[in-house]
């Protein structure tokens, strides 16, 4: 045949591709999908677990940049600790629910790897340096999903007038009306606002 | 025994340092040291004062020059005020209603200070 190796033994593509198109001669193409099928859900759960143990608080404070720093005054804010102890971890804010949304942040994740292993934020001066940097990133990707991890939460219209102060009430719904995002009037609701940043009400 | 030329020339002295010693009091002690702007600024965003107060504009809290003006010289100004951030004390709003102020967050009474201090400032 051409192209077939002097010693006669096919190549390795050659054999790849007819195992595809001839998979077993001692089971049946049946037994093969399913085991296939059942295979992928176990490599799919797998999968899936790991990816949500990097969803974890102890995941993301493994990392003495984030421990020691964001993670100390997270702890200080009502989305740590409040009335009704319901508690909002790093990623319900930070990574996105949706698939494709988790799937496309956990890719740009591997830029934080390198930054940890690069050292960009390891000291409290690095850090600091950086606060406005990292802090307007965060901004700008909730601006454009409309603040969703907020929304995923916490809405407008589930807000009640009673249960809310009535200036609080009438802000609240005066940006429902006005089509503001959460994250417009809300920066620095769970960590410090950087220094350089200016509230444009001042 | 001194003369009299000497014991008013001595005279002289004590009233001069008397003088000088007063006058280095009454600078320094009616003003304590200047409040840190940028760190009471800081402060306030972060418990998001601005949004109901402004430095100039009145929005639904009077403005910062507003409330200065109208304690400017008065010696209980910096106490009233750091109780009316502590105590959630009642506040008046420009439609008439009433609401408990927000009480301010911060690391100590210090810092509280030092925010009324700018405030007062205004």
């Amino acid at each position: 045949m051409n192209g077939a190796p002097p010693d006669g033994k096919r190549g390795l593509l050659r054999r790849g591709w007819g195992a595809l198109r001839k998979p077993s001669a001692r089971y049946s193409l049946l037994t093969v999908l399913i085991v296939g099928f059942l295979a992928g859900i176990i490599f799919w759960g797998g999968f899936h677990t790991g990816l949500e143990a990097t969803n974890t608080l102890a995941f993301c404070t493994g990392c003495h940049e984030m421990r020691d720093n964001v993670f100390q005054e997270y702890k200080q804010t009502v989305h740590y600790s409040n009335r009704t102890g319901v508690r909002a971890y790093c990623s319900d804010c930070h990574v996105p629910r949706e698939w494709g949304g988790k799937m496309i942040r956990k890719a740009q994740a591997s830029m934080e790897v390198w930054g940890k292993l690069t050292g960009a934020i390891d000291t409290k001066e690095k850090f600091e340096a950086n606060r406005m940097t990292m802090a307007s990133h965060e901004w700008k990707r909730m601006k454009a999903s409309d603040s969703q991890e907020c929304r995923n939460c916490h809405g407008f219209d589930a807000m009640s007038s009673q249960a809310q102060k009535q200036s609080i009430y009438k802000k609240h719904m005066a940006a429902k009306a006005e089509g503001k995002t959460c994250i417009d009037c809300h920066k620095g609701i769970a960590h410090n606002l950087p220094k350089e940043y200016k509230d444009p009400d001042e | 025994m001194t003369t009299v030329h000497a014991r008013s020339r001595i005279a002289w002295k004590i009233s001069g340092a008397l003088a000088a010693a007063g006058a280095l009091a009454a600078l320094s002690a009616p003003v304590a040291a200047a409040p840190d702007a940028a760190s009471a600024e800081a402060l306030a965003r972060q418990n998001n004062c601005f949004k109901c107060h402004s430095v100039s504009k009145k929005k639904d809290g009077p403005s910062f020059s507003e409330t200065a003006a109208k304690y400017k010289g008065k010696p209980e100004a910096e106490a009233r005020l750091v109780t009316h951030l502590t105590t959630g004390e009642k506040a008046k709003f420009p439609d008439g209603h009433e609401e408990e102020h927000k009480i301010i967050k911060a690391k100590d009474e210090a810092e509280v200070k030092n925010l009324v201090n700018w405030i007062l400032a205004q």
